[in-house]
């Protein structure tokens, strides 16, 4: 369903992403794993396209210069060049890190804000979706976002990339800030998302602990290299991935 | 083989200005040309141009004045619109000054300048807490109140200004004065944003509660900038004043807060020299294209246009940048 090939990425002379390739199927919940400054939010956000946003403002300014190489297939189409906007169109949907949201806005009016693109009836839909994954998001609907806890602010954002409809769902750290017990909730939900809708979905993440049992395929990636690829279940016995992201 | 174009650091500027281990004239010159020579163009250009064009230098130098007060407010984290209550407020002091109790130009100067910078501070201390476009609609307003002021009540000549003032001496001394008050602005502001109290004033602008989590008073450390800012500005205001003979409602116009934020646009923010540079293409531009009559406004807007659009970072970063790095083109190996 997508495939990267050959990807390196440079911020001005400072390599980023380098000659990554990796390959996502139909309906698989594949994880990139690595540490802080690995490339991975550098990877979503070239698959997503936001990259090529990004460089046009740096340019423009006269910043860094960002560069990329390398292809981004999408259901066979080369989508390298195409920008976000249109991606997200043909359903390559991120949530970005840190949980963005609209803190001034509601819940359901935060939803309605991502169900921009969609119909009046598959924001219902979407809507009473978004509620029945997340119940905590039901309880808070009239809240302000600003005032959710971080891991329901998480999970509206989920909600929120949920609504767009995609067909390919990018996380970029949704565990990020969550306590261990919120982290297990996620990832629950995380799961009830796959089964549910059927979507496909790429993570990026580097607590590896509470993912790695549920990916059917994971990279891991150390200085926007790739060092390990296998099934999450074979990974977790690896002894490398034990002492480096569970501390064993 | 794939190829993607690198920007690098010339040697010349790691080894004298990273390094600082100056080993020849020609390092020595790289350092000092682009501080010195600018200082000494302008003078040989002032002394040698006719007088129509040193006053037009001179009311530039004042501009650049304002532009970079404008700059040093922004790098503390206020946007201002009004450079103008600043530039009012000087010259007015400087006017009444000179015309009721009969002082000099030379107690004026300084009176005005510490007085404006006073009164500007604390006309706006009670909004200093308010932030971005609160504080610069505050700004942009309260000139154009004071002028309203002025025409009602007649105070300090009413509409008819105050004329006949004592002025300031020779074409050349008045330039000399502008040039050298413009480059004490320049070299000093620059000097304080690159000593810890600046980078204080650039941490209020980039996190202003991280600065107070420090244990740090911002409104302090705002009025301070926003007292050294506009006694710059109330400076200009108070040269213009005894340069012109004549302080009247104009010096509150809207021109003085917009041509600043424009050459600011134009020559690129946070550097203060990018300002200045601004206000030296703008203020020379504004006069030559004088001759062109009612097309002047507009032909002098679609430059302004170009410029933003074209080089939206400012022409001071684009020369900065050439100047200290080139560009190659690099293989990408894998």
């Amino acid at each position: 369903m997508l495939a990267v090939k050959e990807l390196i990425v440079f911020y001005e002379n400072a390599i980023a992403v380098n000659d990554l390739s990796l390959e996502v199927k139909q309906g698989q919940i594949v994880g990139v794993i690595g540490s802080n400054s690995a490339g991975k939010t550098t990877l979503m956000n070239t698959i997503s396209g936001l990259i090529l946003d990004m460089r046009l403002k740096e340019r423009r300014k006269g910043g860094q210069r960002i560069t990329v190489m390398g292809q981004v297939f999408f259901e066979g189409a080369d989508i390298s060049q195409t920008p976000a906007y249109e991606r997200a169109r043909a359903g390559i949907v991120l949530c970005r890190e840190r949980h963005p949201i609209f803190p001034d806005s509601s819940v359901v009016e935060n939803l309605k804000i991502a169900g921009y693109l969609r119909t009046r009836a598959q924001v219902r839909q979407g809507l009473e979706q978004a509620f029945a994954l997340f119940p905590n998001l039901a309880r808070w609907r009239r809240r302000k976002a600003g005032f959710l806890s971080g891991g329901e602010q998480q999970m509206l954002a989920i909600g929120m990339a949920l609504m767009v409809g995609p067909k390919l769902l990018l996380l970029d750290e949704p565990l990020l800030g969550l306590s261990p017990a919120m982290q297990t909730q996620l990832v629950e939900a995380i799961k009830e998302v796959s089964s549910r809708t059927g979507v496909t979905l790429v993570i990026a993440e580097q607590f590896a602990r509470p993912l790695l049992p549920w990916l059917d395929f994971a990279y891991v990636i150390e200085n926007g290299m790739l060092t390990l690829t296998g099934p999450g279940p074979e990974l977790m016995t690896n002894p490398e991935i034990k002492s480096a992201y569970f501390g064993v | 083989m794939a190829r993607r174009r690198e920007r690098v650091d010339r040697g010349i500027k790691v080894r004298s200005e990273d390094v600082y281990a100056l080993t020849s004239w020609r390092e020595m010159l790289y350092l000092a040309a682009p501080r010195v020579l600018p200082v000494v163009a302008l003078f040989v250009l002032g002394m040698t141009a006719s007088v129509y064009w040193e006053r037009v230098l001179v009311s530039t130098c004042m501009f650049a004045m304002l532009a970079i007060s404008w700059d040093v407010l922004n790098s503390a984290g206020m946007v201002s619109l009004g450079q103008a209550l600043f530039f009012g407020m000087g010259a007015y002091i400087a006017g009444t000054l000179n015309h009721y109790l009969g002082l000099g130009p030379w107690l004026t100067l300084p009176l005005a300048t510490l007085g404006g910078g006073l009164v500007c501070t604390l006309v706006l201390l009670p909004v200093l807490r308010l932030r971005g476009i609160y504080f610069a609609m505050v700004t942009l307003i309260l000139p154009l109140m004071i002028e309203r002021v002025i025409e009602a009540t007649k105070i300090f000549g009413g509409t008819e200004g105050l004329s006949g003032l004592t002025p300031l001496g020779s074409e050349h001394v008045q330039f000399l004065v502008a040039l050298v008050a413009v480059w004490v602005a320049l070299y000093g502001f620059r000097r304080m944003m690159g000593t810890d109290y600046g980078l204080l004033l650039k941490g209020i602008k980039d996190n202003d509660r991280a600065v107070m989590s420090a244990g740090i008073n911002i409104y302090w450390y705002k009025a301070q900038a926003l007292f050294l800012a506009s006694a710059v500005g109330a400076f200009a205001g108070a040269f213009m004043t005894h340069a012109y003979q004549f302080v009247g409602m104009p010096v509150f116009a809207l021109d003085y807060s917009i041509m600043p934020i424009a050459s600011v646009a134009v020559g690129g923010m946070g550097t203060l020299a990018g300002p200045m540079l601004g206000s030296f293409i703008l203020v020379p531009l504004s006069e030559l294209l004088r001759g062109l009559g009612g097309l002047r406004t507009v032909i002098y807007a679609v430059i302004l246009v170009a410029c933003t659009v074209g080089l939206p970072e400012g022409v001071f970063h684009y020369l900065a940048r050439k100047y200290t790095q080139f560009e190659r083109w690099a293989e990408v190996d894998k």
